[in-house]
């Protein structure tokens, strides 16, 4: 019963708070640039806005464009339910392996870049190339990242892993260190952040998640970003709770679970102010640049395996 | 009904229909929609009833079965088959497969009425089937060759079938050419097991094999993995599969691509796991590295592909590397004495194989479909299909995304099955660090191959069916057949069932498994299954099939009712036209396959080496003024010019030179022949 | 006796074959093979008689026939009619011919082809003779450009193998016998058509010029 109201909770969670590190993002960016900034709810107005907007489709879309927004939000609902983000005491479902969990995210990855084709225009075309580029060299550095912490906590079954970490103690700082840098690598890379990509950006020469839904209007452009900004939580939460698992709850208690989720908006929150600052100070790379810094993050995971084993 | 099928009447009755089907399609070659239906009728029934009986084979035999048929007034010795579970499970692969192709071809083949012999290609396509079954059943060296001689042979047939265009022709001359060389390796392992053996019979081969020497054991090893893999299509032996699987008709290359080159896999296991039952550590580790290698080249050279049979083709050669990378892994924990972990390897390898026959023929009648339609194979010419052909997008969806191993379809699964198998070995700690690399830097190949086969497909799928027609066979293409969407249809509903119920297709592959490791009950086995979820050993890995489908089908509906009807119900949806920055959007402006791919083989130049080449033609002599430019992008295959162009050309050259003792002169022959006769004489008489 | 007189054939048989390669005109040629199958046919009709057969006898007089008078005939008439009078030259000058006809006579004598001669020791000689012949008649196919001249050699040849298997005791079938004289008919036909074909397109039997038949 308690896990049932667990596993609700995180559901509920994740599409509630994502639009929020969204806008605390943004207004520390606003911050470093002198500027006061929108207020950090302006993303939950923004997608209220979309919601009540008229949608137009292009004559030239198929099914896959209508569909496509769908398919990519359902998927980060079902991974929000299958990761430890406030308590790892949720059924499990069998959704929570690593592999699962990441050909998941594929899965939103591959109908968002088919919606990117399917109308037919400049942009959608090209942001899909890049994207498809980009998450193909990524994908590599981010299972390994998160399977050198399996191999410390001897499970591939992310539910598990953060207790088995605690249980192991902190011998392999080094090898944590060194796989959480290719895990944020990797992070920055699937969320279409800097240097990857410039989320505020609408010059042809520079977006790649932006082409992609630069067609959508309405409520399907509202699923597209409300999608995104879950996938952004979805990898903090990851980031925080795979290499950093001090303070999540073991139980459904209900005390334990209130002081895990503070303890996690603090560790969100040093991400934003890590995203943001990178995002200020940093410029994008260029797109042949960004392989390197793709490989250095496989190769950083794949040396955090090797000090592991 | 198991023992109507399970008996000798049984097995001979499944080759007699493919026999009758062949000789009924020649008789009736006059009318073409007579031999059409007798040659694909027969090769239906057929492969239901090759289905049927690997089905109850592989469920309810308890032990291998053996038919030994010797022919009256022949010096021949007697016909051995044998059907064990491994051999079980290939004869339901390839029927099933076969079955729903056929279904396919009924409609397919209308295209080639009135233009070839569709007699003759019922005949080569039943013999082709009978004979991909021979090759899985048989239990005698020379009977074996036979059937692999006789599949060889009539792929051959099919492959040049449509003979009009000249480079079908060639295609076929060099998958002959490429299959006899295999052969010779082929023949060359059964012929140092019989002279070791002293027998021909697989058991017996099987009873006397650990006594063969350690170095011919590896001469055994170097012989079965090139002739083999020859016909698998590993890299670097590979060439003939990109020109032959497109030159075929489509429901032929199907049936090449997802069960023809299985039949190698099938022989690898059979001569390195069964006969050798404790080989050597490095033989899974050199596996291992070609099945990476293939892997890595085949979907970095499908990237590089407008012709969708070829990017199909080259996919092949993709799966066949990660089916190797868990053949791989199987013996290198066979080796090291773990027979649990192996089994978890050979599970996932068969069951790839599985999924790879059914994701590949169902992307291969799908590409079909749309060649027959739009009469290319460039993806450039194509676009906007799925308006009016929307059937044939959906199936041909589900396949790209079961290939590209999203859940919940069968491919991640089997993918799944794969990396556990190389974490296993990258965690394995007892013997030795080169070999925990091995398998990590196979785990890796294995990430960025999924990642790029992700983008290959977003390309083949999205160039294909989305935006606007780029020509106007695309703009005036209808949808297939009714035939044609039930062969697609359900090839992409056994691929979502085989994903959902994964738990209980792994709990029928581990019985087939336990042939090869027989799990004594002191050990504990490693992989547990049941019909909801998959697990490893000691919790370490859990995956449930139905729940991942479940979840998200209740998501995705919930996204919809909730967005659609609940959020705000007033919405409008206009209809309106693409962003077009105020210029008419034509054709021109949509992305284009090449444009897409441009960026990845850039990053992979040192492997792909791509070339531009663009020449401009001058107004006025040499410059000034230019009248037009081409640009031409082209991708080495560096095997073609680092391993085969050197090889023939060497060939050619001391063909050459031998050449100069034919001077045309006759009385030079009778002298050659006058001085092989003395030397003979002498030679013979000393 | 009966020695000598096979002897005495075999002599005379090697003669003709040696001889065969110094003559120039082609209807010495002729009659030079016309010779050696008479002393072909004499020994096959000697066998006739020691087996007390009829039927070998009359094969024997069939052979005569064909080969002594029929062959020849067409071979004038083939000479006639185109007016190759003569052979054009060998290869070899005619002191290195005679040298290498030399060792090819003397080669079957040698130990390398010994188990050869030991099928029949008491006919030992006569089968170095007919192995020499053969040597010396493939010699002449070898040397020779004239068509003309490698049709009497190829002749020349099976005549040494009809002589090396009588000699070597193999079986006299009648059969055998007749089978070989209907095959060397048939050949003499069709090699002299061949040869005036030749003849009209080339104008000469010449094998060197003879490279090019595709034009």
């Amino acid at each position: 019963m308690t896990s049932t109201f667990a596993i609700i909770a995180q559901l509920l969670l994740v599409p509630a708070l994502s639009p929020l590190f969204i806008g605390i993002i943004r207004k520390i960016k606003a911050r470093m640039q002198n500027r006061h900034g929108a207020s950090i709810f302006q993303p939950y107005r923004d997608l209220n806005k979309l919601f009540h907007k008229d949608e137009i489709i292009s004559s030239d879309a198929t099914f896959i464009f209508r569909i496509a927004p769908y398919m990519v939000f359902a998927v980060t609902l079902v991974v929000a339910i299958s990761i430890p983000i406030i308590t790892t005491f949720i059924p499990h479902f069998g959704t929570s392996d690593l592999l699962a969990v990441m050909y998941m995210l594929a899965f939103g990855t591959f109908f968002l870049a088919l919606g990117g084709i399917d109308v037919g225009g400049p942009f959608g075309g090209f942001g899909a190339s890049r994207e498809m580029t980009i998450s193909a060299l990524a994908e590599g550095g981010l299972i390994f990242s998160l399977f050198a912490v399996s191999c410390m906590a001897g499970t591939t079954d992310l539910l598990s892993i953060p207790h088995a970490l605690l249980a192991y103690g902190s011998t392999a700082t080094l090898a944590t260190v060194l796989a959480f840098f290719g895990f944020c690598v990797a992070l920055l890379a699937e969320n279409m952040r800097f240097p990857f990509d410039n989320p505020s950006t609408h010059l042809e020469l520079t977006m790649v998640h932006e082409a992609m839904i630069i067609e959508y209007s309405g409520k399907r452009l509202a699923l597209m970003e409300w999608a995104s900004a879950n996938k952004l939580f979805i990898f903090i939460a990851l980031g925080a709770n795979m290499f950093f698992p001090y303070g999540i709850a073991a139980s459904a208690d209900l005390s334990a679970v209130i002081i895990s989720l503070g303890i996690l908006l603090a560790k969100a929150l040093l991400f934003c102010i890590a995203i943001a600052v990178i995002e200020s100070t940093t410029a994008k790379l260029r797109l042949f640049r960004l392989p390197d810094l793709l490989f250095l993050s496989f190769i950083a995971s794949s040396l955090a395996i090797i000090f592991t084993i | 009904m198991a023992e109507f099928f399970l008996s000798q009447t049984g097995f001979i009755v499944l080759f007699v229909i493919f026999a009758l089907g062949a000789i009924a399609s020649m008789i009736a070659r006059r009318s073409d929609s007579d031999a059409n239906m007798l040659g694909n009728g027969f090769a239906i029934i057929g492969s239901l009833w090759g289905a049927l009986f690997g089905g109850f084979a592989l469920i309810s035999a308890n032990q291998t079965m053996n038919f030994a048929f010797t022919i009256p007034f022949s010096p021949l010795p007697a016909l051995t088959f044998s059907v064990d579970k491994l051999s079980a499970f290939f004869i339901l692969l390839i029927s099933s497969v076969a079955f729903l192709a056929s279904i396919y071809a009924l409609d397919y083949v209308k295209h080639f009425y009135k233009k070839y012999s569709i007699g003759a290609l019922g005949f080569f396509y039943n013999l082709f089937i009978a004979s991909m079954l021979l090759v899985v059943t048989s239990s005698n060296a020379i009977m074996f060759l036979t059937a692999w001689e006789l599949m060889s042979l009539t792929s051959y047939f099919l492959v040049v079938y449509d003979r009009a265009e000249s480079k079908n022709t060639q295609a076929g001359l060099q998958y002959f050419a490429m299959m006899q060389i295999g052969t010779i390796f082929v023949a060359a392992v059964f012929v140092i097991l019989y002279s070791f053996t002293g027998s021909t019979n697989f058991s017996e081969i099987r009873a006397a094999a650990a006594n063969i020497p350690t170095l011919w054991q590896g001469i055994i090893f170097a012989a079965a993995l090139l002739g083999f893999g020859m016909k698998s299509g590993i890299v670097p032996l590979h060439i003939w599969l990109p020109d032959a699987h497109p030159a075929a008709p489509s429901h032929v290359s199907a049936l090449m691509s997802g069960v023809m080159i299985k039949t190698g896999i099938y022989m690898l296991m059979r001569v390195l796991l069964d006969f050798f039952q404790a080989p050597p550590v490095w033989w899974g580790v050199v596996i291992l590295a070609v099945g990476a290698i293939s892997a890595l080249l085949g979907v970095l050279y499908a990237l590089t592909e407008h012709n969708i049979k070829r990017l199909l083709a080259y996919h092949s050669i993709e799966n066949i590397g990660i089916i190797l990378l868990g053949l791989g892994s199987a013996l290198v924990f066979s080796s090291l004495h773990m027979p649990a972990l192996a089994t978890v390897a050979i599970i996932a390898s068969l069951f790839h194989t599985l999924n790879h026959a059914i994701f590949k023929s169902l992307l291969f009648l799908g590409a079909g479909s749309v060649i027959s339609q739009t009469h290319t194979a460039n993806i450039e010419e194509y676009g906007g299909l799925a308006r009016t052909m929307p059937y044939t997008a959906f199936f041909f969806l589900i396949g790209s995304m079961a290939i590209s191993a999203l859940p919940p379809f069968n491919g991640f699964f089997s993918e799944w099955l794969t990396f556990q198998s190389l974490f296993a070995g990258i965690l394995n700690n007892t013997n030795g660090m080169m070999l925990q690399w091995a398998f990590l830097i196979a785990g890796g190949a294995l990430a960025l191959t999924g990642g790029l086969a992700l983008a290959c497909f977003v390309k083949a799928f999205g160039v294909t069916f989305l935006a606007r027609p780029r020509s106007t066979h695309a703009q005036h293409a209808h949808e297939s057949g009714i035939f044609m969407q039930i062969g697609m249809g359900a090839l992409a509903l056994s691929a979502l069932l085989l994903g959902v119920f994964s738990g209980a297709v792994t709990g029928v592959l581990q019985s087939v498994g336990a042939t090869f490791f027989p799990i004594s009950s002191a050990v504990a086995p490693a992989l547990s299954a049941n019909t909801s979820a998959i697990s490893l050993q000691n919790g370490f890995a859990f995956v449930s099939g139905i729940n991942l489908f479940l979840l998200m089908l209740i998501a995705i509906l919930s996204t919809v009712i909730a967005s659609a009807y609940v959020v705000y119900r007033k919405q409008r949806i206009i209809e309106g036209t693409t962003w077009d920055c105020g210029t008419p959007a034509t054709p021109r402006m949509e992305l284009t396959a090449t444009g897409f791919s441009r960026t990845i083989i850039t990053i992979f130049k040192a492997v792909l080496r791509p070339r531009l080449h663009i020449s401009t033609t001058y107004k006025y002599g040499e410059s000034y003024m230019p009248l037009s430019r081409s640009a031409e992008f082209s991708v080495t295959d560096i095997f073609r010019s680092y391993c085969y162009e050197p090889v023939s050309s060497f060939a050619l050259g001391a063909s050459a030179q031998i050449k100069k003792i034919q001077s045309g002169n006759i009385n030079a022959y009778f002298l050659y022949t006058f001085i092989a006769l003395i030397g003979i004489l002498c030679i013979t008489t000393l | 006796m009966t020695l000598s007189l096979t002897y005495f054939l075999i002599s005379l048989f090697f003669f003709t074959t040696i001889s065969m390669h110094a003559v120039r005109k082609n209807a010495i040629l002729v009659v030079l093979y016309a010779v050696q199958s008479l002393a072909v046919v004499l020994l096959l009709m000697y066998g006739a008689w020691l087996d007390q057969s009829i039927i070998l006898s009359i094969v024997a007089l069939f052979a005569l026939l064909v080969k002594t008078t029929l062959i020849p005939r067409f071979f004038g008439m083939l000479i006639s009619k185109n007016l190759i009078t003569f052979s054009s030259s060998t290869y070899l000058k005619l002191p290195i011919t005679a040298l290498i006809v030399a060792g090819l006579a003397v080669l079957p004598s040698t130990h390398v082809f010994a188990p050869l001669l030991a099928i029949a020791p008491q006919h030992a000689h006569e089968i170095a003779f007919s192995l020499g012949a053969f040597f010396i008649s493939c010699f002449m196919l070898v040397n020779r450009r004239d068509g003309m001249s490698q049709m009497i050699g190829l002749l020349s040849l099976e005549n040494s193998i009809v002589a090396f298997a009588f000699f070597a005791g193999l079986e006299q079938s009648a059969m055998l016998q007749i089978g070989i004289i209907f095959d060397v008919l048939v050949w003499v036909f069709i090699a002299t058509l061949l040869a005036s074909l030749a003849y009209k397109q080339f104008g000469t039997l010449d094998t060197d010029t003879m490279r090019h038949l595709t034009e």
